[in-house]
């Protein structure tokens, strides 16, 4: 697949992504909502982090700076999380 | 040095532009702390008040905020082709791309302006000094909703001006830098722009869509 037509799928599923989270938002899931909304967000984040910041082709140094920073947030968010 | 290096650090072209990209990388690590301490605050708030915020919430525009999602991410498709553009040797077009990431970067700016002037009219905005008339239930609580909603977005419109600004300055210089440097440039400008694009990715629905 060229490397237009890749960005292109992307930039239409980040679109699909934001349709369906909007839509989404108007059925009354309870706590759902707030997880699918935050799944829908991961999933966004990744397309942009894995096809437009080239994250999985760049080389293993950006790969560990990412990690490094997603380890760090898990420990924030967890260990503060953890007593709720 | 090589002709196409533009620090005498490094031996090759190549090892230059790893380089960059790592230390991009790092520094967006950085600032995924920034913004990930401010969403924690936010959370934990939002488990103690969850019925202040979700009242608090519907009064936002979600019109506005999903236009300016589409917004954001048009201009996060506009970055990658000019980085394409660019590798490809086509010039112009990756000009044309960068000038097309920048406008678009104005027209969310423009939007949330436009966002900002509603709120403050109708007595939304408990920041500058400026009245908080909120009738709805929970009026403290929901203050600081508002409080947080305008922390979260005017930090992140700070550092989206970052990025205009950076990319305005790169092609203001865009003739004097050789071939090799603009690649390297719009390369770690894009890294830059694309984590500004991820945090209002989640500061979208964190914000605009509790409990619609």
């Amino acid at each position: 697949m060229s490397e237009f037509r890749k960005l292109t799928f992307a930039y239409l599923g980040l679109l699909g992504l934001l349709v369906l989270t909007v839509g989404s938002s108007f059925f009354p899931l309870g706590g759902l909502n707030s997880v699918l909304n935050l799944v829908i967000a991961g999933g966004k984040a990744g397309i942009i982090a894995l096809l437009f910041m080239q994250l999985a082709a760049d080389g293993v140094l950006p790969r560990l700076a990412a990690a490094t920073a997603a380890l760090w947030l898990a420990i924030l968010f967890g260990l503060t999380l953890i007593g709720q | 040095m090589s002709a196409s290096n533009e620090s005498v650090a490094f031996d090759t072209p190549a090892r230059e532009r790893r380089a960059d990209a790592f230390a991009m990388w790092i520094f967006v690590g950085s600032e995924a702390m920034l913004f990930g301490a401010i969403l924690l605050v936010f959370f934990m708030a939002r488990i103690s008040y969850g019925a202040a915020f979700a009242a608090a919430s519907q009064r936002l525009s979600l019109p506005l905020g999903t236009l300016n999602t589409v917004v954001l991410i048009t201009s996060s498709f506009a970055m990658p082709l000019a980085h394409l553009y660019a590798s490809a040797g086509r010039w112009r077009a990756a000009l044309w791309s960068l000038a097309a990431t920048v406008l678009l970067g104005l027209g969310f700016l423009g939007i949330k302006t436009a966002e900002y002037t509603m709120e403050f009219r109708e007595g939304i905005a408990p920041v500058l000094g400026a009245p908080f008339t909120y009738d709805g239930p929970d009026r403290v609580h929901a203050e600081f909703f508002f409080g947080l909603y305008f922390a979260m977005t005017s930090l992140h419109a700070l550092h989206l001006i970052g990025g205009i600004v950076v990319i305005a300055g790169m092609l203001m210089l865009w003739t004097r830098a050789n071939e090799a440097s603009r690649l390297r440039r719009v390369h770690a400008i894009g890294l830059y722009w694309h984590f500004v694009d991820i945090v209002w990715v989640f500061l979208f629905p964190v914000l605009y869509l509790i409990n619609r």
